[in-house]
């Protein structure tokens, strides 16, 4: 899953990085309240970094001979705490990338942003849920087997939308020069046949072993008092939205089935848009293409960013349980 | 505890052992501690291959220098710019030792080979003009990366990574975890090492035994962290991760970064004349 | 016929040596106590002798078998070698990795297929011939250091291995379990087991009278004497007290 350097724009690892910022950031602040806690999370983060290069290192037999190896994104998040296992994840990337030459240095952001951040995030969601459920073995499971599968899609993604966003003016790919029909397939077969299991039993056998022999030092959920780093994470999202602008092409995924039509030609993929793009659902986004009225395009970024956050917003709310019991 | 001994043994234990064995193809555990004796040979001897004493470079030029050298590299699709850099980066390999050079083609070689391999293919896709490119870019951003390997040890890393202003907590994880990456691979070692000792059939449930080996492996880690912040507390530790000054030469720092910075400057305003 | 013979065994570790041309016969029903300085190469013979590492150089027979890494590498051979020797490691922390002490002695004899009453029978055994009965039921991860030793022993029993090999086993007990230990591997050399063990302790391992294999600085085998025979030598036995 290590994306090495030369497959990523330039651009879109910049990109990534500024993605991974904000989450960096709260992590930072989740993980101080963390420590006063329980001091040892300080230097845990240095020691669990290194506990997931080992998992990382470690080849795992499987059946056929071969092997495979689990990234324990997931695994950590559970032990000590989602917000922990992002900054320690973070840090073993960073010495795979510079000391062990597995990853690349500009593709730091992107793998951060896959491994360290939305694999422990996505699986312990999961797991979340299956305590609420009180199967919490189910929801590790299930965690780890969809936080790598996610991750592996995420970089299917980044990796194949590569020869759309840099390609020089005959059309031919300056980086990965494989397009998204090539990747996400590549990337999710291996991983929803083979590494996303080995994820899973991995991650919970680790797991049963550790709740039975000493289950006090399993990361322990506090009860949450304030939703500030969620605002902060919110906001800075909000503040970052215009970057969109920085990318001089449409943004990814974005495409109107003719420009769609009009790339996939320029890629020699197909000379024919997607039938389902052509004769599906068409509603009028209320912002088409983020223009208001007459405004000028950033504020409108920032307008539909702020609606997009609101909706999330009152999603959670209506999600939540209720502190107080009504009389 | 009973203080009586038992001067008997049961029958069992007297009797000879009956050896059995079992057809068994493939043993997880002799290929990982192969694999992790490997890294903590390398692990070490942190000592760099280069270490000139009169064209010593502060950490955090180098540090500069590789981000400069990749980020270059990748933006630029000129095979006359690519030229220049990879004569740039050969220059610096000059300084290398005979024995560090073969070391450096060997591996520079094998990742190069293997990053070629899974861009062949695209040749019937695209043709040779991408393939021959990319191959020639990220042969230059591995060698420039696996010469910075070389010749930089963890700590220098580190004082870089100060130089240039990252947050004291982020070096102090970074330096917590390249000391005990060593510690606790040493630990997983001895314990794969025991358990190979009783391995005596075929594992029938390799997994379950993985997952205590990192079980313990994390509650071993735990422990440390725990003695660790003890040991920090004790010694006044206060949330700030001092550095010893590195003694270098500025000017030399300037002059090796200069080349650079020339071809950074050309390289942006070049593209107004059409340089790249 | 010697049991394991070791014919100029050296053994180089990345940046020094661990073994310099090591000449050793051992018997059956041997009992040899390994001492020297730190860092002399005991550990590191343990570890060669019980098939974890390869001699860099040199020759290792047991029971007119060569084990060679080629050997090792066949992982039926490198079974059967851990079938006949048992190794206690000096930290006992990476020994010891199962969910209770019943289950951590059950393991080996699970593994080897027995029959559910006989691995019974033998953790009941090897418990109460270590003292630690009342363990049983406990986690191993939260036991004291001495207890620690005592569950990697019977672990290590439970396989009725032909050769016991015990890096520092003395270490951690008290001076009352250490006896203890010393007379149940007695026990266990007069029913016909051979014993190597590493240690420290001249005092308390003179008791039982072992052969003597003396390690100098420079990774040598600088004595080998029976007790008897270093009885006689009050310089060597001098600067065995000062270990």
């Amino acid at each position: 899953m290590h994306i090495p350097d030369n497959y990523l724009s330039p651009a879109t690892c910049g990109t990534l990085v500024l993605a991974v910022a904000p989450v960096w950031t709260v992590a930072v602040i989740k993980v101080k309240a963390q420590i006063k806690e329980k001091r040892e999370t300080l230097p845990m983060l240095g020691i669990a970094a290194s506990l997931a290069f080992l998992i990382m290192m470690f080849n795992l037999p499987i059946p056929g001979g071969t092997t495979a190896h689990a990234v324990g994104g997931t695994l950590l998040a559970v032990l000590i705490g989602p917000w922990a296992a992002v900054l320690a994840l973070t840090v073993t990337v960073l010495l795979q990338a510079l000391l062990f030459g597995d990853g690349g240095i500009l593709a730091f952001g992107a793998n951060a942003f896959n491994m360290a951040v939305i694999m422990p995030m996505v699986g312990y969601a999961c797991y979340r849920v299956g305590v609420k459920f009180k199967h919490p073995k189910v929801g590790l499971f299930i965690g780890a087997y969809l936080g790598i599968n996610v991750a592996a899609l995420v970089a299917g993604i980044e990796l194949g939308l590569q020869p759309l966003l840099a390609h020089t003016a005959s059309g031919a790919p300056l980086y990965c020069p494989y397009g998204l029909n090539v990747t996400v397939p590549a990337m999710l077969a291996a991983h929803l046949l083979v590494a996303g299991w080995v994820e899973a039993i991995f991650t919970v056998l680790v797991y049963q072993f550790v709740h039975k022999v000493a289950p006090t030092n399993l990361y322990q959920v506090t009860p949450q008092r304030s939703r500030r780093p969620w605002a902060y994470l919110l906001g800075g999202l909000v503040v970052l939205s215009p970057l969109g602008l920085l990318a001089s092409n449409t943004a990814w995924g974005e495409w109107s089935p003719a420009e769609l039509k009009q790339r996939l030609a320029e890629q020699h993929i197909s000379q024919q848009a997607p039938q389902g793009m052509v004769q599906g659902l068409h509603f009028k986004a209320l912002f088409q293409d983020y223009t208001i009225g007459n405004l000028p395009i950033s504020v409108g970024y920032i307008l539909s960013a702020i609606t997009a956050v609101l909706i999330f917003l009152l999603l959670m709310r209506g999600l939540q349980h209720d502190n107080q019991t009504t009389k | 505890m009973t203080t009586k001994q038992p001067n008997n043994l049961p029958t069992w234990l007297e009797q000879p052992n009956q050896l059995t064995s079992q057809p068994q193809r493939h043993n997880f555990l002799a290929h990982n501690q192969q694999h992790l004796q490997h890294l903590l040979a390398r692990l070490s001897q942190p000592l760099p291959a280069v270490q000139s004493k009169r064209w010593q470079l502060s950490p955090s030029i180098s540090l500069l220098r590789l981000g400069i050298l990749i980020l270059l590299i990748a933006l630029t699709n000129n095979t006359g710019w690519l030229w220049v850099l990879g004569l740039l980066l050969a220059g610096h390999l000059l300084q290398l030792s005979p024995s560090q050079l073969r070391r450096f083609s060997r591996s520079w070689l094998l990742s190069t080979l293997i990053a070629l391999l899974v861009v062949l293919p695209s040749y019937w896709l695209v043709g040779p003009a991408t393939v021959l490119l990319f191959g020639f870019k990220t042969g230059l951003i591995l060698a420039s990366t696996q010469y910075y390997r070389l010749t930089t040890t963890f700590q220098e890393l580190l004082s870089g990574l100060k130089t240039l202003h990252c947050p004291n907590i982020f070096i102090m994880t970074l330096a917590i975890a390249i000391t005990y990456l060593r510690m606790l691979g040493h630990y997983l070692l001895q314990t794969m090492m025991a358990l190979d000792m009783r391995m005596v059939a075929p594992a029938k449930h390799p997994y379950r035994l993985i997952g205590t080996l990192f079980g313990n492996l994390f509650l071993k880690s735990h422990a440390y962290a725990l003695e660790l912040y003890a040991a920090m507390e004790a010694r006044g530790f206060n949330g700030h991760y001092v550095n010893q000054p590195a003694t270098t030469n500025r000017w030399h720092d300037m002059l090796t970064l200069t080349p650079y910075l020339v071809l950074v400057a050309v390289f942006i305003f070049g593209r107004t004349y059409g340089i790249n | 016929m010697a049991l394991i013979k070791l014919t100029n065994i050296s053994y180089d570790y990345p940046n020094t040596c661990g073994l310099d041309h090591l000449n050793l016969e051992i018997n059956t029903g041997d009992f040899i106590c390994l001492m020297g300085p730190n860092g002399s190469g005991k550990s590191t013979l343990l570890r060669i002798l019980s098939g974890l590492e390869t001699a860099s150089q040199g020759d290792y027979q047991f029971d007119d078998q060569a084990i060679t890494a080629a050997y090792l590498a066949d992982p039926q051979d490198r079974q059967r070698l851990h079938q006949q020797i048992g190794l206690v490691f000096q930290n006992t922390d990476v020994q010891l990795f199962n969910t209770s002490v019943a289950d951590e002695v059950a393991f080996g004899p699970r593994q080897l297929g027995l029959p559910e009453a006989e691995i019974a029978q033998r953790v009941t055994d090897c418990l109460e011939l270590t003292h630690s009965s009342e363990l049983r039921d406990r986690v191993p991860y939260q036991l004291s250091g001495g207890e620690k030793k005592r569950v990697a022993l019977a672990s290590v029993l439970a396989l009725n291995p032909t050769v016991l090999l015990l890096d520092e086993p003395l270490n951690g007990l008290t001076i009352a379990a250490q006896q203890q230990m010393l007379t149940l591997l007695q026990t266990l050399q007069a029913a016909g087991k051979t014993i190597i063990m590493a240690s420290h302790n001249f005092k308390q391992v003179q008791a039982v009278e072992p052969r003597f294999v003396i390690f100098n600085a420079d990774h040598q085998i600088q004595a080998d004497l029976t007790a008897a025979e270093l009885a006689t030598q009050p310089e060597q036995q001098a600067e065995l007290l000062t270990l």
